[in-house]
């Protein structure tokens, strides 16, 4: 049944980091995308001494296997992950195994490293790549020794003939292997015979990053490379109308290049525009930057106010909004006008900033012929034709490679930045760099979306809504894309709010959009990080309504058996909310926390539970007030998601999916003034500290056998609501505003 | 001008401004990019660098006030501190990464100075160190096993 596994010892990882599994930024050359050998497809009569039957992976000569991994690398351990599906049904020699970082390529298909969905995604076609090439060396070595391929089996980067003894190495059999035809429909492993699937593998750059030598965004270079800082509008929009001070004769500057306003409205990933400074080293650039007296231009966004926007936002929840297509049942209103006991509550959240602690940073290298960029990009592929329409080339003279990404979390999926250096180089004929510096990250980033929900129920004398009226209001992601856009998006809804899991026989839900004077953008979590917090705290308010206890109340909502029917769109077959698995979690989170048991006094214990990203995660907070702040010491999560590849990396995201929900409901809060950000850098936009972080205990349900779902983002929405919880629980007060400062 | 620095033992003339913050020369003078920018503003300890064993945050030192120093990064802490760079890899306490130079050069100067740190010495030590991806636990984690202690765990 299902065991607990719970924090990894790391120490118990299969192998140490093998030095000689290096970044490797070229692909293309030997990975082959046909399936024909590399040197008869050119009609040569010679062996090729490189096996690649696929995309995926490349065995040569000397046994080395190049893994290629074509979703970027920023701290979900993906380079790892992917590597450990290609090598266990390789059967490969995990130390013999090097990580190729894909260029963005259509051949690859998605390559979005978004929505939590990599291993989604992947995982099939990533264990069928690597069982493909095993059966080929089985082919192979059979053929050689002139018996039957059910008579040989590989192992540990070999194939043996076991009746003779005999055993060729993968390196060997490379040249033979690669004659044959691909085969289709390859056997796959049994769970139970995995080797690195589900087990707790060292991640393939930690090694580099604990000695200083892994290769961020500004950590490449090129020669002859000059670094660029650009000073861009304060609002959305406008554009450079006059330069008071350009300098001429500073020591070390390139140039000053002056570049076009985004648009005011729908900017999509158009860079911002502004003045780029370019000089031979970032102090130069950043000193002359910070000196340039500039005059800009006006535009619609000038007035913006995301005070003004959270009234509206308020305001919006106050009335009837657009009723969510299929929401609606029973009759909510014949409820609310019978009377009873009614609970209604709003909830607020501020606009955030993604804030990773790579600023980003672009390198481009734009000639008559070709445009390099070496970037820390979420989605090369999608980023090429961008690229390229920049660099005034086709797509296929331009190579976009991801660095490893400092840190991302959504931010870099849209690559303003890396359009900006394209821009700069093909002005100024060589390599350029641009480094956004912290003020540049929080001043113009895509802002996680402000909003308001409003929650009002009528509840029974167990604390069960026998009518509830959910409204959210926030400006949609889609205003970046669109210039008319208003509402949000279905999929914004989907996010935690049209797919509640409670029952309930009244209900409706209502959505209003607002377009805001600014660009917004999915960061970590997205919508579910307002609409889990919103309904988590108010699913605590009934509970304390009727004085029952908040995990027992929960889990009287939710039905024991079968899969939500949600309005709209159906989930994926597979990955339908399931009520089992959402109760299961809850369950495990009860005992994990020792909920049961009393705290201090002034110490509270809060629960939320939420679904997103095809992922289950429960988690407890325990939390105190100390010195006129929350203080929390002690987190409990539990996940479900489905079948994992590396279960320490799972726990690890958890781990970290608490700090960054705790930064954001503690600290983070953007507020624009005159169309510009107010806030800069970490002084006035703070992050958890380690002194705040609380002891995480994990645990993990092994669902393997069950579609593989979502790990880097699901850790995030519950964790604003269990501290809200919390200190209700430890304090009376309630807290519905984000953040809580006190 | 020219300024003399001594950088992981080695003598090495630097032509740059005196304004120039050793980051920068380190960076882009020095190709030691193991050292790196966060803030600008001293608030985010990602460039920390050890000053004469001291973690001090790189981006705040102007080049001109460092002659006589002795300047050591990231790349030669494994020469000093093989069982703290082994904790780090041993635990995965990194996730992205990016902020992992200048935590471990604020563990080191901190396990230089107190071989046998509490939980709250690590705070106290690593306090000016944002992880945004949140590796805190695993840190401390690391830091007391790299001292030879049973992690303890929590907030303190």
């Amino acid at each position: 049944m299902m065991d607990t596994i719970t924090n990894f010892s790391p120490l118990s990882s299969l192998s140490p980091e093998c030095s000689r599994r290096r970044f490797l930024g070229v692909s293309g050359v030997l990975v082959l995308g046909a399936s024909l050998p590399v040197q008869r497809a050119l009609g040569q009569t010679a062996a090729p001494t490189t096996f690649a039957p696929n995309l995926w992976l490349a065995i040569d000569g000397d046994g080395t296997v190049r893994a290629t991994v074509h979703r970027s690398e920023m701290g979900q351990g993906i380079r790892t992950a992917l590597t450990q599906v290609i090598a266990d049904e390789l059967d490969a020699d995990w130390s013999r195994v090097e990580v190729v970082q894909a260029q963005g390529d259509v051949k690859y298909g998605d390559q979005n490293t978004d929505g939590s969905r990599s291993i989604t995604q992947n995982y099939d076609r990533l264990r069928a790549a690597g069982a493909t090439a095993r059966l080929m060396l089985r082919q192979a070595a059979a053929k050689h020794w002139g018996v039957a391929v059910d008579t040989v089996r590989a192992g540990n980067h070999e194939v043996v003939h076991a009746a003779s003894g005999r055993r060729l190495g993968y390196g060997e059999l490379a040249s033979q292997a690669a004659m044959l035809p691909v085969p289709e429909n390859a056997p796959l492993k049994k769970e139970t015979e995995h080797r690195y699937i589900g087990k707790p593998v060292t991640h393939v750059d930690a090694g580099d990053i604990a000695r200083g030598k892994g290769t961020f965004g500004a950590d490449f270079s090129l020669p002859n490379m000059a670094t660029a800082v650009v000073v861009r509008c304060p609002w959305l929009g406008g554009g450079v109308k006059s330069i008071a001070n350009k300098p001429t004769d500073e020591p070390g500057l390139v140039a000053i290049e002056t570049l076009d306003a985004a648009p005011s409205a729908g900017p999509v990933f158009a860079p911002l525009g502004g003045v780029g400074v370019v000089a031979e080293d970032t102090w130069t650039a950043m000193r002359v930057a910070q000196g340039l007296n500039i005059e800009w231009t006006g535009s619609p966004n000038q007035t913006f106010d995301s005070n003004e926007l959270r009234h509206a936002l308020r305001d919006a929840v106050a009335k009837p909004g657009t009723p969510v297509p299929g929401s609606e049942k029973g009759d909510v209103d014949a409820v609310f006008a019978a009377g009873g006991t009614e609970l209604s509550a709003t909830y607020e959240t501020p606009f955030l900033s993604h804030a990773p602690m790579e600023p980003p940073v672009a390198v481009a290298d734009v000639t008559e012929e070709r445009c390099v960029v070496h970037a820390p990009l979420q989605d090369p592929q999608s980023a090429r034709p961008m690229i390229a329409a920049q660099a005034g080339l086709t797509p296929d003279k331009v190579e976009v490679t991801p660095t490893l990404l400092g840190g991302a979390f959504g931010r870099k999926s849209k690559p303003d930045f890396a359009l900006e250096a394209v821009e700069l180089s093909k002005r100024v004929k060589r390599p350029v760099r641009v480094q956004w510096l912290r003020e540049d990250d929080i001043r113009h980033d895509y802002l996680h979306a402000s909003s308001a929900q409003h929650h009002r129920a009528v509840i029974d004398d167990e604390g069960k809504p026998t009518a509830w009226l959910q409204r959210s209001a926030f400006p949609s992601i889609t205003t970046v894309f669109a210039a008319q856009a208003v509402q949000p998006a279905p999929w914004e809804l989907e996010m935690g709010f049209s797919n509640l899991p409670y029952t309930v026989a009244n209900q409706r839900m209502e959505s209003a959009g607002i377009r805001p004077g600014a660009r917004v953008g999915w960061l970590r979590s997205v919508c579910n990080i307002f609409h889990a917090f919103s309904a988590n705290v108010f699913a605590d308010e009934m509970a304390s309504a009727v004085g029952r206890d908040p995990i027992e109340h929960r889990l009287s909502l939710i039905p024991a058996s079968g899969k939500l029917k949600q309005p709209g769109q159906p989930a994926p077959p597979g990955h339908e909310l399931d009520f089992a698995r959402l109760r299961h979690v809850i369950e495990r989170v009860r005992k994990l926390s020792d909920w049961d048991s009393p705290r201090p006094e002034g110490v509270g214990l809060g629960f939320a539970v939420h679904h997103s990203f095809r992922s289950y995660v429960a988690t407890v907070l325990e939390a105190s007030m100390a010195n006129g702040r929350p203080r929390v010491s002690n987190a409990y999560v539990v996940l479900d998601c489905g079948t994992y590849v590396n279960p320490d990396t799972c726990v690890a995201q958890m781990e970290g999916a608490v700090v960054f929900g705790l930064s954001l409901s503690l600290y983070g809060d953007i507020a624009l003034k005159e169309g510009a950000v107010v806030q800069s850098n970490f002084h006035d936009y703070p992050m958890l500290r380690i002194a705040e972080a609380p002891a995480t205990k994990v645990e993990l349900v092994p669902a393997q056998g069950r579609l593989p779902a979502g790990v880097g983002e699901p850790g995030v929405p519950p964790v604003a609501p269990a501290l809200s919880n919390a200190l209700f629980a430890a304090t009376g007060t309630r807290h519905r505003t984000l953040p809580i400062r006190a | 001008m020219g300024h003399k620095l001594n950088v992981n033992g080695d003598a090495v003339d630097i032509d740059v401004s005196g304004d120039t913050p050793l980051l920068w020369v380190l960076r882009d003078h020095l190709g030691l990019t193991g050292t790196k920018y966060g803030c600008g503003g001293g608030y985010c300890g990602a460039c920390t660098v050890h000053v004469d064993g001291a973690a001090t945050r790189s981006c705040q030192l102007p080049v001109s006030t460092l002659p006589g120093k002795a300047i050591r990064t990231i790349e030669t802490l494994e020469d000093r501190h093989p069982a703290l760079v082994k904790t780090w890899i041993d635990n995965n306490v990194a996730q992205c990464g990016y902020c992992q130079s200048g935590q471990l050069m604020s563990a080191s100067a901190l396990l230089d100075g107190n071989p046998k740190p509490t939980d709250a010495d690590i705070d106290a030590a690593m306090t000016g160190n944002i992880c945004r991806c949140g590796t805190y636990v695993r840190i401390r984690a690391a830091i007391r096993q790299a001292a030879g202690q049973t992690a303890a765990g929590g907030a303190g």
